[in-house]
Order: C-alpha cells, then structure tokens, then sequence
C-alpha cells in the first residue's frame, strides 16, 4: 500500500498530467483554423501580441473590466495557487530557508515562509469558497454549471484544505522527512511514503488531481492560449503574398462551379420535380 | 423558447445543393457531421472544451438581455452543442455517461439547436466579454452548418443562398433588371446634379470592381447613387458586375460550402472586367468574409481587396464636402467593428460630413449588434428580431433628438429601421455612412 501510494501513484499520476496535457494541447493544435478569427482592435506586430495575451493571463483584464467581483475571487485563486506551487518547490527544497538567498535571517525566512504559505492558503480557500457559492446562489449560474464544474471546486477545496490541514497548530509537519521522500520520488528512487495522516491525504488528493486534470475543464489554462491565440492571429494581406500555404484542405478543395449557372438553368433542371 | 422560422423544403435545400438527411437518420448523422466538424476546425473544440461556465458573457449578449432567455446566455446556448459533444466525442463523457447516464441527441434536442442558433447573431460580443475569448459566434456557425446538412436550415437563407448560386446576388437580379435599374438611377443622378454620372456594368477594362450589396439597387440606393457620385468624382475607373452584384454571402451563416462558391466568383468576377482591386459596399458579414475568409476558403487571394470606406477615408482630402446640417450617429456593425477593424474610416467620413456627429455607449469593439446580424431578418421571426434590437433601441434613444444613424451594413439598413419603428423612434432617419458623403460632396 505505501509502496503503490508513495512509489508508483506519483509516477503514474506525473506521467498523465504531461502526457493527458500534452496530447489534449497537440490534438487542438494538429487541427487547422480554416479562417483567421481576429477579434479587432488587432495588437500591433508579435511583440503586441505576446503583451496582449500575456497581460490577459496575468492580470485577467477582461473580467477586471466586465466583472470586476468575479475577476477579484478569480484572480485570488490563480495567484494563489500560483504562489502555493511556487511556495511548494521552494519551500521544500530549501527547508524554508529560500528567503535567505534574498538576505532574509535564517529565524526570518522560516517564519516568512510559513506565514506567507499560511496565507496564500487561506486565500485560496476563501476565493475558492466565494466561487462556489457564486455558482451555488446565482439560480443562472447554477443552471451553467455542468455536474464536473461542481467537482473540480471541491477537489480543489479538498486540496487546498488538506494542505491547510498541515499547519493546524499541535500538527507536526515533518519538512525534512517530506523534503527525502520528495527527493527520493524525483531521482527515481522513491522511499515509502511518509505516514504522517495529513500529508497522506494531502499528496494523495493532490495525485489524484494531476491524474483528472487532462481530461477536465481545469484544462481551460491550456484553452486559454489556445484560444487567444486564434484570437490575436495577423488579418490577411492582399494580394496573398506569394509561396503562402494553404490554411487547411479546404482551401485547396474545388468548388462545384457551373454547378449553377444561371437561374433559369436551375428553375428547368427543377421543373420535373414540380 | 420556440422560434417561428420557417424552415426549408426539401425541394429548396435541393436546390442549392443539399440532400436532406431522413428524419429517422439525423441524429447519428448529427454525431459524424459534429465530428467532421471538430477535424475541421481547430476553433469548435477549443472553444467547447475551454468553457468554464462562469457566466461572465451573459451580459454581453443582447440576444440574452433582450429575451431573458436562459439559453440566448452565449455559455449555455454552446452548451447546446457542448453537451452532445462532451457526452458522444469525448471518451471522458463516453465513460460518464455509463455511469450515469446523460443526454442523448434526439429530434427535441435539435429543435433546439434551431431554436437558440438562430437567436444568435454571431456579432462575436461574448468573445469580448469572456476570459478565454471564447466565441460563441463559431460554435453556433458550426451548429447551423451541421442543422444545414442534415436538411434543417432557415428557408430564407436557403432561399437567398440560391440567388446568390443562381444570379449572384440576394435579389435575384438577372442582367436586364440590372441594367434597367442602373439606367434609372444614372436618371436620378442627371437629376439631382445636373452632371452625367455612370454607373457602369460589366465594363471591360475597369480597374475597380465594386461589389455592393445588391439591395441598394432597390431599396437602399442612396448607397451606390452616393458610391457613383463619389467615384465619378474622384475618376475610378469603376463597374459593378451582372454576375456577382453582391457583397453578402449568405454561405456564411449556414453553409461554408455555398460561402465558398460565391466567394469563389469573387475573383472570376473581377478577372472578367480585367480588375485588380475588388472593392466592398457597405455590407457588414460581406466585408467580414471577403477580408477574413476569402483566403482560408479559396487559397490565395490575386487580387487587392479594400472596403470602399477605406477607400473614401484615405482620399477624404481631394473631397470637398459641405457639412450637412444633422445630428448623426453611427452604428457599428458588429462585423466591422469585431470581426474586420473597420471602425475608424467611418468616423473620419461621419464627421467630415455631417455638423453634429455623435457617438452610442458602448460603441467601437464594444457596440451592440442591431438584432439583424447573420442572416436574422426573416418576417416570420419579426417579433424576436425586435427583442434582439431591444439594447440597439435603448443606445439610439439615449442620442435623442436625433436625425440620422448611420448604418453602414445591408442587414443593418433593413432591420435597425424596423426597431426604430417598434420603440416609438419613426422620426429618426436611416442610411449608410457613403450615403451622407455622396449628399455632401460639391460636384
């Protein structure tokens, strides 16, 4: 059972979350986009184009500017989330000790690094929290929300609580004991896995995500480049510069001209039939 | 909500080239067409599988705001779509639905896809409003072209589609009409300027071939009188063509195989006359699919395409204009302003020309669509069309007292002038922006 749990689960679970991802992203991308989708004002050359999507994905400027209460709950969750992983391969690896780098004290940085993990942990479980409530007290939203949607915050939840869990005061998360058996997981020779309950549930919760993320709606980060990118694509220039291929099969098919020649044509060929 | 349209018959489906699929056969032909349209483009299954249901669009669709119809929310009208997709294309919904069972695509449900797909009118606004810039302009485009090749389609469209096939253009005009019709209005013009102002069919040798909506050689003729006056002055050497007299391309909104064919006669057209720039009228999707489409479709394009607003905005300098005395605004159409970049030209030509020019809130990238977009403008959906004007209305009625809005698109000319009507606004003019430029230009 630890064996499975600490020594074969993070594999198989690593192993889908790149492949489910990559595979989902090259099935999108092997697909052609038969016309150029540019949602105008255009950004001006590749470098506008970058920023633009770009400062989308940071700042998530669309729902700042059109829903400025949802853009707060999102926001906090993405960046926090963001800052909890970041936090986890830091924080790990340096024993807490990253904030020394950046001329913290050794005492400093420790408890830097546990409130601020604290913290981020916090706010993600209240943003999430407010996003389920969104759904569940808005009647219109409910009805939007597919069954899978609901899933995912709660997984989510369940994630961010167990992690949580860890820092319930008298919980004694032994750092260094993770800090092994997650060194031991990435040079491929995995330990048993440490049996501390919460961190059990915690890292079991957190495989079982990376297994279901492909095949989820948490996709949508993928989507999201996927999809602005058609959106910011360059507007054709005419005439059609030389040496240019063609944007899909489609292009390159026959019409079936002189199919219809002319109305009369058509009304004689129609005449039998009436 | 059930929707009035009328669909087409077998035999009009037939004449554009479409054999019905039997009513018995759909459903497990809807899945194959799905999934063909899934390898066709990249844009449906990203866009399916990236929705996250936040809801953030529900406020940008005026198809939503004016019906209060859950389903005309952009994320739950591709949820439509998204369901069928997830539960038959998906092996994640595959292996869900084992467990607990799910929606099957049936004849209620594709019902329902011509009820809500053609409540849209793929002005692309959702796209604007949602994180991801998901469009469900496209999803309901793949939706309609799937309902179109299983012999589901509005007859309408079918109907203006075979025009386009047949004569080439949405009026069914065949040359002698055309040259009747020129002839009357060059009549006009003599007319009204005194001068003697061509307008030219099928001339060889013309440098320009201009492609107006085939509607303004009826009802909106203020249009290419304007056009005419405009290049006669500025000395294009211009024609229009009794072949392809028409900027829209009703393939577009439900059958790209047909929006191919005629865009395909875009470049006979012009080879024909020996023009190298083929210039668009005002016609809102037709600008939106020359510029964005014809390429992708057709493969490479010879031939410069320019919009005749552009056109006129770079030459504004050589026109010499009296400003006419109105309070004017103008309405983006969505195809423009989202989907093509056409937002500044017609405000350079707007206050050059008239003494009060003033903008709707929201306007440019962010304007509302006028509830007649992609092909919406059937009789029988009248009292829906005026629901999807509802958020144009309200715009204009902030801009009250006011004499003109101008409307540079074909579809826009024919449906903004029935929400004015319907919201107590008669007294408010309607035309397009080339209309005001021709009436200003000092001959």
């Amino acid at each position: 059972m630890e064996l499975l749990f600490g020594g074969i689960l993070p594999y198989v679970a690593f192993a889908v979350f790149i492949g489910g991802t990559a595979l989902r992203i090259t099935t999108w991308l092997k697909k052609p986009v038969p016309f150029q989708l540019t949602l105008f004002p255009e950004p001006d050359g590749k470098v506008g184009k970058v920023a633009a999507v770009t400062r989308e994905f940071l700042f998530f400027r669309t729902l700042y500017r059109e829903s400025r209460l949802l853009w707060l709950w999102a926001w906090l969750f993405h960046f926090s989330l963001a800052m909890v992983i970041a936090g986890h391969m830091s924080g790990i690896y340096f024993l807490r000790s990253q904030f020394t780098l950046i001329g913290a004290a050794p005492e400093t940085s420790i408890l830097l690094s546990t409130v601020l993990g604290a913290v981020m942990g916090t706010i993600m479980i209240v943003s999430l929290s407010a996003l389920l409530c969104r759904r569940l007290f808005s009647q219109e939203l409910r009805k939007l929300s597919e069954s899978l949607a609901w899933f995912d915050l709660l997984l989510l939840l369940a994630v961010a609580l167990s992690g949580l869990g860890m820092y319930l005061p008298g919980y004694h998360a032994d750092l260094p004991l993770v800090r092994t058996y997650m060194e031991g997981v990435f040079t491929l020779r995995p330990a048993p896995l440490p049996l501390l309950p919460i961190f059990v549930i915690h890292f079991s919760l957190v495989n079982f995500l990376l297994l279901y993320f492909p095949f989820s709606q948490l996709m949508h980060f993928a989507g999201f480049f996927a999809n602005r990118a058609m959106l910011v694509e360059a507007s054709p220039i005419f005439p059609t510069p030389a040496g240019k291929r063609l944007r899909s099969q489609f292009a390159g098919q026959k019409t079936q001209r002189g199919v219809f020649a002319s109305r009369e044509e058509a009304d004689a060929r129609e005449a039998p039939n009436r | 909500m059930k929707i009035p349209l009328y669909l087409a018959k077998n035999e009009e489906l037939r004449a554009i080239g479409i054999e019905p699929v039997p009513e018995a056969e759909q459903s497990v032909r809807a899945i194959e067409l799905l999934d063909q349209y899934r390898k066709f483009s990249r844009q449906l299954s990203v866009m399916l599988e990236t929705c996250t249901g936040c809801g953030a669009c529900a406020k940008a669709c005026h198809s939503y705001l004016g019906t209060n119809d859950f389903f005309n929310i952009p994320a739950a009208r591709a949820g439509l779509i998204r369901r069928v997709y997830k539960r038959h294309l998906t092996w994640t919904g595959k292996m869900l639905t084992k467990l607990t069972g799910g929606p099957d695509i049936d004849a209620e449900m594709l019902e329902t896809w011509v009820d809500y797909f053609f409540q849209c009118t793929v002005c692309r606004r959702c796209a604007v409003f949602c994180p991801f810039g998901i469009d469900t302009g496209e999803i309901v485009l793949a939706g309609r072209n799937i309902l179109a090749k299983l012999g589901i389609a509005s007859s309408f469209m079918v109907n203006i589609a075979r025009n386009e096939l047949t004569a080439g253009n949405n009026t069914g005009i065949l040359k002698p009409a055309l040259l009747d019709s020129c002839s009357f209005l060059e009549e006009e013009l003599r007319e009204e300027t005194g001068v003697d102002i061509k307008i030219p069919v099928d001339k060889p040798n013309s440098d320009v071939l201009y492609l107006p909506s085939s509607s303004e050689l009826f009802t909106n003729v203020e249009t290419l009188m304007g056009a005419a006056k405009l290049f006669h002055f500025l000395g294009v050497n211009w024609t229009i063509s009794s072949t392809l007299l028409e900027a829209a391309n009703y393939g577009f909104f439900f059958n790209l195989d047909i929006m191919k064919e005629h865009n395909f006669r875009i470049r006979s057209a012009a080879a024909a006359v020996g023009a190298d720039t083929v210039m668009e009228g005002e016609c809102g999707h037709g600008w939106r699919v020359a510029r964005m489409c014809t390429e992708g479709a057709n493969g490479p394009v010879p031939f410069h395409l320019v919009h005749v607003l552009d056109f006129m905005a770079a030459r504004l300098p050589d026109l010499p204009l009296n400003k006419l005395p109105l309070r004017a605004t103008l309405h983006d159409s969505c195809n423009y302003a989202r989907s093509a970049g056409l937002v500044d030209a017609p405000r350079e030509l707007m206050r050059a020309c008239v003494e009060d020019f003033v903008e709707m809130t929201p306007n440019r990238e962010m304007n509302f669509c006028c509830g007649g977009g992609s092909g919406i403008l059937m009789e029988e959906m009248m009292e829906i069309r005026m629901k999807l004007g509802k958020m144009k209305a309200e715009q204009i009625r902030q801009l009250l007292p006011l004499d003109y809005v101008a409307l540079p698109c074909a579809s826009c000319k024919a449906h903004v002038p029935l929400v004015l009507k319907h919201y107590g606004m008669e007294g408010v003019a309607t035309g397009g922006v080339i209309d005001l430029l021709g009436k200003a230009l000092r001959l």
